[in-house]
């Protein structure tokens, strides 16, 4: 119990610390001038423009990857759970993209798209178009480029939580509605999909929490660029902590987001939680 | 059961997904294996002249092997440390009743939830001062940070699976509390233990933003020292994709090996 407590100290601790940081003018190439600021960090905040930008990126990054895992995660579920003859290797080959260090996955994309060296020019060069573009120059297809690595990361894992839920359904309903002649697709729709909506809203929630999680792959893959078109805000928060050494005002940026997340999400997370500790009890 | 129209679909679906999953690890894979001229060999092939010379070079980098070896290190450490505090702990928590699992519920859920960055500001000006900056000690403690709730929520429906009838039998016996938690509690739940074991220590492996933050040269792990590759010269790909393959190698395999748990484990909170 005591080495509870504590671990529960080191992780809540700092959290309040960064609070309070972004509450000061902290300056880390001049120890002493340290003092207290209130809320101006946050008031600059709101007339930073590339602060309101990364705010748009973030959006962008996490709605639309994190919509294509579940659509996609879903149908793939749906695939699998089928067992079709010569799938069986599949669900192995779906742990992969879950492991491989996220930023080994940049360089992998990166290597991917590199014009004339990559996979996608060879590909190009087997269907006879050419594919050699610089996709990370231009803004659009390199925020597509985060998007794509993004939902390659994380769909395989939807797919497979979504494959278990589905595996732990009865098959009777299915089967009946197979039998009143519904095509698969129908079946899965009314029946399967409706079973397992909570999983599927659990595993979006979760999705949505951790979709910034893939700060290796941005900083590997475009580092924030061009002109910020991938820089989401917890990007902002490292160039500003860690190349302009801004930390107060890093301080700042994060806890509003962590602020802003928790509000969004706190309703069902204290949903899962009780309805997790209720079936606990049973 | 499937008409026929409608596996047609199903297998063209799972195709063209495996396709997208797995071309960009082959080209890897092929990169790993090709001489500097063939990698920008135009028209582009999949496969060359095969070489070793990249993996030679690599394995022969002693900064990169360094690294690999802190990354060896660093995952190690994180994984007895988080074990050492959340095997207790996970015990305790399990044997108590319902109540205190919401509070424990929304402590892992809130560790999750919070950004990486939220952590690293305060525990580097910590770190600073302890003078823990670059160093594999100050990594493993950061690392443990995040992996030591995942672990006790993780153990504690491991141990909620060990009966307590075969527990109250060891205290007839005469077994001390703590007897029962070695003798008994352990080797039952020692399947789940060895699977948080090895999530912790892939969680580890792979994590970047501690790594790439809390340290210079001394305790640089492999995941970020790759990044080495790509120079001012020019990206060395051939020395990235050896490298890349070097790193994925061992999590790739620790996760078939505990294929049946991971999805199930690693989902932390997330079961129907």
């Amino acid at each position: 119990m005591p080495t509870f407590l504590a671990l529960v100290a080191i992780t809540v601790l700092p959290i309040l610390v960064t609070l309070g940081i972004s509450l000061f003018y902290v300056d880390l190439t001049m120890p002493g001038m340290t003092r207290f600021a209130g809320l101006e960090n946050y008031f600059e905040l709101f007339q930073d423009s590339r602060f309101l930008n990364s705010l748009t990126v973030t959006a962008k990054l996490i709605f639309i990857p994190v919509a294509l895992q579940i659509v996609i995660g879903l149908l793939l579920a749906m695939v699998l759970k089928e067992k079709l003859p010569g799938t069986g290797w599949m669900r192995m080959a779906f742990l992969l993209p879950a492991v491989i260090p996220p930023a080994v996955s940049g360089l992998v994309w990166k290597l991917f798209i590199v014009p004339g060296a990559g996979g996608l020019s060879y590909l190009g060069h087997v269907i006879g178009v050419d594919l050699s573009l610089d996709l990370l120059s231009m803004p659009g297809s390199a925020l597509t480029l985060v998007i794509v690595t993004s939902v390659w990361v994380g769909t395989p894992f939807v797919a497979l939580l979504m494959l278990s839920a589905l595996e732990s359904l009865g098959e009777e309903q299915y089967e009946a509605a197979r039998i009143d002649g519904a095509s698969w697709f129908q079946a899965h729709w009314h029946i399967s999909l409706p079973e397992i909506r909570p999983v599927i809203l659990t595993v979006a929630v979760f999705r949505i929490l951790e979709a910034l999680a893939i700060f290796p792959i941005i900083f590997v893959l475009t580092g924030g660029g061009p002109a910020g078109a991938t820089e989401p805000i917890n990007y902002y928060a490292y160039v500003n902590g860690f190349e302009y050494l801004r930390v107060d005002y890093a301080a700042t940026i994060i806890f509003f987001f962590f602020v802003v997340m928790m509000g969004i999400c706190s309703p069902f997370l204290i949903n899962i939680a009780r309805r997790e500790s209720r079936e606990e009890a049973r | 059961m499937l008409r026929t129209r409608e596996k047609i679909f199903c297998y063209v679906v799972a195709f063209a997904f495996i396709l997208f999953l797995l071309a960009p690890i082959v080209w890897l894979l092929s990169t790993s294996f090709k001489g500097q001229l063939d990698i920008f060999a135009d028209p582009p092939r999949l496969i060359a002249t095969v070489t070793l010379d990249n993996y030679r070079e690599v394995l022969g980098d002693r900064d990169f092997m360094h690294s690999f070896l802190n990354s060896i290190l660093v995952s190690s450490g994180t994984v007895i440390l988080s074990m050492i505090l959340a095997l207790p702990a996970a015990y305790g928590l399990s044997r108590l009743r319902s109540k205190t699992k919401v509070g424990l519920l929304s402590w892992v859920l809130l560790v999750r939830a919070a950004p990486g960055m939220i952590y690293v500001i305060p525990y580097f000006m910590a770190f600073n001062e302890l003078g823990l900056m670059d160093t594999k000690t100050g990594l493993i403690l950061i690392n443990t940070v995040f992996t030591a709730p995942l672990a006790i929520w993780i153990l504690i429906s491991f141990f909620d699976g060990v009966p307590a009838e075969i527990e109250e039998a060891a205290f007839v016996d005469g077994a001390t509390r703590w007897q029962t938690f070695t003798r008994v509690a352990l080797p039952m739940a020692a399947p789940g233990i060895a699977s948080a074991a090895i999530l912790v220590f892939i969680f580890s492996w792979n994590e970047f933003l501690f790594a790439l933050t809390m340290t210079r040269f001394e305790s640089k792990t492999a995941a970020v020292a790759i990044l080495n590759y790509m120079g001012y010269e020019g990206t060395e790909w051939g020395k990235i994709a050896a490298a890349g393959i070097l790193i994925l190698l061992p999590v790739a395999i620790f996760a078939i090996g505990i294929r049946k748990y991971f999805v199930q484990t690693s989902a932390g909170g997330v079961k129907g």
